[in-house]
């Protein structure tokens, strides 16, 4: 760590949070609990960031919360959509993270080996 | 165990997230001359009574028996890195007021965790909450560098703030103080 890498997370952070607003089509939840982390929690959401940064989506946010109680199948990631309708992924890692980017958030089409349970239908 | 410093620091500030604080201010100060690394996470959340406070320190035996709902395992691991590693470990907390956890170790001891990658702690902070401030004091011999999520681009703090956090400052929680503090240092970075 060092100071140059600081400034570049600072302007990092800044970009993050001005893509926070106004209202999204995804929302991405990471599950980042103490066994979130220690399954590599971190890891998926940074890759799951600089991939959405990559392929300019903008009509996604990602968010962070604790544990989900889905412990043994960390780390976890839940996809809201503006429909209300939520698919949760598990077990997931860099290489699954950026497939989930490319088909769920950019072509909107569901991972489905990657999903777990069954996805809540809006009433 | 966790494999990086940042891992710990982002468990715990997620703590602190979780009883609702709106201000996550950590401090890593690297000290060379002194041997010392320590870290300091504080925050303005609901803080813990003692009795919570004893629970969440219990042994990581003793854990799983008492487990509740919010209560983990974060802290016993660091507290396990920490004396593995030559250092101390300390929580304080008051009710209503915030939680102060604070940990050193020796800096060149084998087993110190590296830090890791500081970034993607503070990038996931940075995602859980947009009302959440989290602040960044990173502090070696001779430089100090500070980051806030809610403020918009400042200059680096060239010299180091009048105020540097020792291991021996009192801890004793005020409301605000956190913010004191910022104003503070930000205050140097614009004489600087």
């Amino acid at each position: 760590m060092n100071l140059e890498e600081l400034k570049k997370l600072k302007e990092k952070a800044q970009r993050q949070v001005a893509l926070r607003e106004g209202s999204k089509k995804y929302r991405v939840v990471v599950s980042m609990g103490t066994s979130g982390i220690a399954a590599g929690a971190r890891e998926v959401m940074k890759t799951m960031l600089d991939e959405i940064e990559k392929r300019g989506l903008e009509d996604v946010e990602v968010r962070v919360t604790g544990e989900v109680g889905l412990e043994d199948v960390e780390p976890v990631v839940r996809i809201e959509e503006a429909s209300g309708e939520k698919t949760t992924y598990a077990h997931l890692d860099a290489e699954k993270a950026k497939r989930i980017v490319a088909e769920h958030l950019e072509k909107g089409k569901k991972v489905d080996n990657l999903a777990v349970g069954k996805e809540k239908k809006p009433e | 165990m966790f494999e990086e410093l940042s891992l710990h620091i982002l468990d715990i500030a997620m703590n602190s997230i979780a009883a609702k604080a709106r201000i996550v201010q950590i401090m890593i100060s690297e000290h060379a001359q002194r041997d010392m690394l320590s870290i300091r996470i504080q925050d303005n959340g609901r803080g813990m009574d003692a009795d919570t406070l004893e629970r969440v320190l219990a042994d990581l035996a003793t854990t799983k028996r008492s487990r509740k709902k919010d209560i983990g395992l974060g802290l016993a691991l660091l507290r396990q890195t920490a004396e593995m590693c030559g250092g101390e470990f300390d929580v304080r907390s008051t009710p209503g007021m915030g939680t102060t956890v604070t940990v050193s170790m020796k800096l060149s001891h084998v087993d110190r965790p590296p830090l890791g990658d500081l970034n993607a702690t503070i990038l996931a902070l940075c995602a859980t909450n947009p009302a959440v401030d989290v602040q960044l004091h990173y502090l070696t011999d001779t430089e100090h560098f500070h980051f806030s999520s809610k403020e918009p681009a400042k200059k680096k703090v060239a010299s180091r703030p009048e105020r540097i956090w020792s291991g021996e400052e009192k801890t004793n929680y005020e409301p605000g103080r956190t913010q004191k503090v910022k104003r503070e240092s930000t205050a140097a970075g614009c004489l600087a």
